[in-house]
This record gives structure tokens, sequence and C-alpha cells, in this order.
């Protein structure tokens, strides 16, 4: 059956951009997991037209626990572009999203490029810098409910990403505590051991998974590791933070 | 208010359980509803039975220190229980399989003091100024109770649940240990199967030494200088399986195994 990349991609952009929920996809398009990237990969053209530009790549999914829970054996991946980056210390407005969510992240800025497969050693050395990060999830369909390809179509849910102050990469990332607050008080409590073990494999897997839709992570991307905790539903008004062990904090608010 | 017959009908429940190494009923049959003193008082003539017994006490661990648990359990303050040397169990040491009943694991850090906390009202400063050291610990949570059946009163009574404890080995001063924010994760078969930090065990570990440290001056068994504090959980708990090893790192102090026989 023919998929409609371009068709569908409009329909996700358009959720997006009048931040109104949709019907799954594959209610209508049964498309492979391949065509769900390519949808994602037009959609994200629609922006770029716009005069969006390119600024990284987001890991989902980053979780052995997520993974099962969703049927999956591997991560998916998301396109950023500057467009969706929420400065530290901004106020959000609740009217630009359909039914946000936040999760507590961690972020590298490349300091140099990384291609196809690779070690999560020698992606760390790419690594210029680390910073606390935040990302506000924002899944286009309906009650938050998709399957893989739907996920996958509508950019793996991304919507905004909240940078830290950047760190050099000098410390061992592979069990730092996270608490993310809400109103000041602890929401979700983890660490970054949560993203497979160590965040660092997050990187190589997304180095390899760029390549395989012809991609390469440029110097100067951001690319988001991946959620350490749940994420937590955004309401009118709320204050939110992310303070990372090592790293510093992180935080914006929702407009009342 | 319980009566004193009730109290010891059900101390008499938990300790045959010990005795047999078969858990029981749960015990809130015998108590009024939601009884918490009660529970406690059935916990001390437990207690003293161990004493009696040749027991030596060496510390005391500190329990529903998670938001989520003390909900899930309707109560809104920690429990504690106490911590015997016939408890404690080496870094790595092979656990047989007799020795424990519905074993789970957490990971804790675990205070030694070196002063006595017999303070009415300690603060925070004082509790600081009573302890040694601090180190990686697991808890291994048990209970005398089938299949976990407890409410509170019956996690109380028995002990909260204690099972045994594994202490690190690496003896870390406070200074310059984030107690808040030092990672947590247990590792079964290199997967992380439980994750957190410090603030999730009331939002500091060393808030819960403090709540122990008033709780047990005014219940007549204050901490004392070589007291072992375990201090309540960083993460879930996880169920844990005959013959699997356990290793909970917490950063900034190093790591800790279960090692459970099969």
């Amino acid at each position: 059956m023919a998929v409609d990349i371009q068709k569908l991609a409009k329909t996700v952009d358009d959720a997006a951009v009048k931040a109104t929920a949709i019907p799954q996809l594959s209610k209508k398009s049964r498309m492979t997991l391949k065509q769900a990237y390519r949808v994602q990969a037009a959609s994200i053209d629609r922006r770029l037209e716009r005069g969006e530009e390119r600024s990284g790549m987001k890991m989902g999914f980053t979780s052995r626990a997520k993974m099962v829970q969703m049927g999956l054996s591997d991560m998916i991946w998301g396109r950023l572009t500057d467009g969706m980056l929420v400065e530290d210390g901004a106020v959000i407005n609740l009217k630009d999203y359909v039914h946000p969510r936040v999760e507590p992240e961690i972020a590298y800025l490349l300091g140099a490029p990384l291609a196809g497969p690779t070690t999560p050693m020698a992606a760390m050395a790419a690594v210029e810098a680390v910073a606390p990060a935040l990302e506000i999830i924002d899944s286009r369909y309906r009650a938050f409910k998709f399957n893989l390809q739907d996920v996958v179509a509508d950019n793996a849910s991304s919507s905004g990403y909240v940078i830290g102050p950047w760190c050099p990469p000098d410390m061992d990332l592979d069990n730092l505590g996270v608490v993310m607050e809400v109103n000041g008080r602890p929401a979700t409590i983890g660490s970054s051991a949560a993203i497979l073990g160590h965040p660092g494999r997050s990187l190589a897997a997304a180095s390899r998974m760029a390549a395989e839709a012809g991609e390469i992570l440029e110097a100067g991307w951001v690319v988001m590791a991946g959620g350490v905790t749940e994420a937590v539903a955004l309401e009118k008004g709320v204050s939110v933070r992310n303070t990372v062990q090592g790293l510093g904090s992180v935080g914006f608010r929702v407009k009342g | 208010m319980t009566s004193a017959s009730a109290i010891h009908q059900a101390s008499e429940r938990i300790i045959n359980a010990y005795k047999s190494g078969k858990a029981d009923k749960p015990i809130r049959d015998l108590l009024d509803k939601g009884d918490i003193d009660g529970a406690y008082a059935v916990q001390e003539d437990v207690t003293l039975w161990r004493l009696r017994e040749g027991a030596r006490l060496v510390g005391r661990k500190i329990g529903l220190t998670a938001k989520a648990v003390q909900t899930q359990l309707g109560v809104d303050q920690p429990d504690y229980g106490m911590l015997f040397d016939d408890m404690a169990v080496p870094d790595g040491e092979e656990i047989p399989a007799s020795r424990v009943s519905q074993p789970r694991v957490e990971a804790e850090v675990a205070y030694i003091l070196d002063k006595d906390l017999h303070l009415d009202k300690p603060s925070t400063a004082d509790v600081i100024r009573a302890v040694a050291y601090a180190a990686p610990a697991i808890e291994v949570v048990d209970s005398r109770i089938a299949n976990f059946d407890i409410t509170i009163v019956d996690t109380v009574a028995d002990n909260a649940s204690s099972g045994l404890f594994i202490l690190g080995n690496d003896k870390v001063a406070l200074d310059g240990f984030d107690g808040r924010m030092c990672g947590m994760v247990v590792e079964n078969r290199g997967e992380p199967v439980s994750v957190g930090a410090g603030a999730a065990c009331l939002g500091h570990p060393i808030n819960a030494v403090r709540w122990l440290a008033e709780v047990m001056t005014a219940r007549g068994r204050p901490l004392s200088a070589g007291d072992v504090v375990m201090s309540g959980a960083l993460g879930p708990m996880v169920p844990a399986a005959k013959g699997e090893v356990y290793e909970a790192r917490i950063n900034g102090l190093g790591s800790v195994r279960a090692v459970f026989g099969a």
C-alpha cells in the first residue's frame, strides 16, 4: 500500500503548529518503521522551509524498562531544530502545546562530528560539554496514545528542549543523581544510570541511528541523551527545575 | 488500645515464624485498627526475645522514607526496625537461600555513629557531629508475613520488614559527600534495575537519621556510639531472585554487593 509521506508529514506538522491533537496515523496508514522516519524527516523539512535550523537530535526509549514496556528492541530518535529551543528560565505558554509533559535529561554539545557506528568512549571524545536539560514532550496524538510508527513519525514526541549551563565533560557521567522539582518539591528522582546504564551509550546509539538515516551528527549540535525518569504533565503556573549532580540546574516556568 | 495479651499473641506469631523459618499470617487481626504504637510494642517484645537469645543490637534501620511508599501504606512518617549482629552480611559474601524467605533489595546510605545521640530533640548539626562516616549499603528486606501481605501495623510489628544488611567496605567522611544529589543505581547482570538519588530519602538521608534519633530517644532505645543506621532506600525496592547478584553503587560512596545462593 502506498504511503503518502508528504501528506502524513503535513498532518503531524500542522498538528504541532496548531497545537491540536490528531488521531493516530497508524489507524489509516500502515507504515513501516523506515517510512515513519521518512515522515518525520519530511515534517522537519517543513520546519526548515519556514526558516528553522537543525540543531541536533534527541534519543527516546533509552531505558530498558521502557523499551520492554513498549515491546521494542531498540531506541527511537527525533530531530531538534532551533525553533524548539526554550531558553533556560523562560516562560512557556500551554496554548502552544497539545498536552505537554516534561522529563529530566542530560544534553551533550558536540565539538566534533559523529558519523556511523561508534563506541561510547569514542562518542564521548567528540563531546565538548554536557549540561542538565529538560525535554518538553508533547505527542500530537489524542490522549498521548500511539504505536511505534506513530511516535516516530511525530518526531518522537519532541516539542521543546531546555539546556542549562554547559560544563566541561571531565566527570564520570555514569551515576549522577537527578532531581526534577515542580514548584520546588521533588517530582521525580533518578540517576543518569537509567539511560542505558551509562548515558555515553545513548550518544553512541545516536551516531549509529543517525547514520542509518544517512545523517551525521554535526559539530555544534545538541544531543539529548534520553529521559532519566518518567515524565510529568505540565500545568498552568508551575515552575520546573532539573538539578543534576555536579552539573547544576536548568528550569522554566509555565504561564499561569 | 490493643490489650497486652493481644500484643503478646502477635509477638508469639512473629517469633514462631522466625523459629520455623516459615512466614505466617499477618498480625493486624490481633491489633486495633491502625494501632502503630501497639505494633511497636509487638516489635519491642520480639526485640527482647532476640536479646534474651543472645543477639546483640548493633543499629537501626529506617523504612518508608519515600513519599510514594508512605502514601501506599497510608502513613505520613517513616518507620524503624532493629539491626542485630546476626543480620550483618559482609560485602559479596553469598547469602544461603535458607537464610532468606522472600528477599528484596534496596540501596541505602549507611551512617556509622561514633558519638551517642541521646538528646530529646537532636538538630541536624547534632546528628552530623555524631556520624563517624558513611558507607554504601544494601538492605535485604524480608518478611515473616507470607506474601508480604502487610499493612503498616504488620510491617512495624515485624521489625519494619528487616532481613539482612550489607555494608560496603569503604569508609567515607561526610565532607564532600553530596547526600542529597548522589546518584544511586542497583545493577543485576549489567542492567540498571533500580535507580534513584539521595533526595529520595526524605530529601536527604540525614533528615531520616535525625527523625530516627529523636524517636529512639523517646522510645528508650537511643542511638549510641558504634550504632549503624541504615537510613532508607534511595530508589525502588527490587525482588531478589535465587542465584543472582545485585550491586549497588552510590556516587561518592562506592559500591556493595548482595550475592544470593541458588
